[in-house]
């Protein structure tokens, strides 16, 4: 089963330890090179926090659990708080192949809960394989050559 | 795709995903047919122009929505790039220059610079405004003389006068193929 | 002060904020097209 951006996002987070209700989830930060989810942001603005892939032990259709509120921690450099700050939130990105043309907009981004890895992206009325992600940034996401709208 | 649809486009990293920069001027080699360069404005709707440039060389592909490089290192600082790029010459802009057949017939004004799509900057012929009135598209020789101001281009050109950029991009083969036999 | 020198201020500030504006567009104006300068 996979799940995606868009319905995970609000999703609570909750502390197996404590069952303390942590917040929620907000943005996703997706590590390119590895295809998959890098950390997960809770909470939005300033009181935004970034909890890694490695320390969330259970992504569930109902609340995403993590060990415990020691597993949230203030963003670190420049692309975790961009990541923090939803600037690259992939979610209504553009999406720009390597040659320099558009090809749409992100309108949801589906994922392996088990695994945290990505699978796809649904752009307008495609779902093209993540694997042809060359970079995701600030501006867009870029995708290699295959995915070459048709003129 | 034309030169002047690349001034104002965003130049996006493959790699990075981010906009590091905007197209302030096209530069372009007329002997050689083709772009050297790209000078840069910041991003932003008030900000300034760029220090740094964009050598062809350092282009990933250019497309309709941005031109791409492979990441931030290749935005170079002027004295790091060949001189025509590093200091382009200002005062010579293509736009409006005459194109004269070496046999000294007007073929008309240049509009803009046609591109090959999806390359580097391989300019294949230009728009020109005929002296006429109307628009048309000449194909260029892969290796052209330039003498002085104006565009010199062989006789034959005149016969692939072509109406659009589709016409174009079918002609340049022949013409070339032509060029080749004198 | 009377409506006058208000209007006065006003039409002083909004000229100093367009000639701020065209100052700033205009040291972002590109989009030429140049020719290397060609071999001697």
């Amino acid at each position: 089963m996979s799940d995606s951006f868009r319905s995970a996002t609000g999703r609570k987070v909750v502390s197996r330890a404590s069952a303390a209700d942590l917040g929620m989830v907000s943005y996703f930060l997706v590590d390119v090179g590895q295809r998959r989810i890098a950390s997960v942001v809770v909470g939005r603005g300033k009181k935004a926090r970034l909890v890694d892939w490695a320390q969330v032990s259970g992504f569930g259709p109902d609340a995403v659990m993590v060990s415990d509120e020691g597993a949230l921690r203030p963003a670190a450099g420049d692309r975790e708080q961009a990541a923090a700050d939803g600037k690259l939130d992939m979610l209504g990105k553009r999406t720009l192949t390597e040659r320099g043309n558009k090809v749409g907009t992100i309108g949801d981004v589906t994922f392996d809960p088990a695994t945290g890895v990505v699978e796809m992206l649904q752009i307008s009325d495609r779902t093209i394989p993540a694997d042809t992600m060359l970079g995701s940034g600030t501006y867009a996401v870029v995708v290699d050559a295959s995915q070459e709208p048709v003129p | 795709m034309t030169a002047s649809q690349i001034n104002g486009l965003p130049v996006v990293t493959v790699h990075g995903g981010d906009d590091v920069a905007e197209v302030r001027d096209v530069i372009y080699n007329p002997e050689a047919g083709r772009l050297v360069g790209l000078t840069l404005n910041k991003r932003g709707f008030f900000s300034g122009r760029s220090r740094e440039v964009l050598p062809a060389e350092a282009i990933h592909a250019i497309g309709r929505d941005a031109v791409m490089i492979a990441d931030e290192s290749s935005l170079v600082a002027p004295a790091d790039a060949p001189d025509d790029v590093g200091h382009p010459a200002t005062d010579r802009n293509v736009i409006g220059n005459d194109v004269l057949t070496e046999g000294g017939t007007s073929l008309g004004v240049v509009r803009d610079l046609a591109l090959l799509v999806g390359s580097a900057g391989e300019v294949v012929g230009y728009q020109i405004e005929k002296p006429a009135g109307g628009h048309g598209y000449i194909p260029l020789p892969a290796q052209l003389a330039v003498s002085g101001a104006a565009l010199v281009v062989p006789d034959v050109t005149q016969e692939f006068i072509r109406d659009d950029l589709v016409g174009l991009g079918a002609a340049v083969d022949d013409f070339r193929a032509r060029l080749g036999m004198q | 002060m009377g409506a006058l020198d208000w209007l006065i201020i006003f039409l002083v500030l909004l000229a100093v904020a367009a000639a701020a504006f065209v100052v700033i567009r205009r040291r972002r104006r590109g989009g030429g097209v140049f020719a290397t300068r060609g071999k001697p």
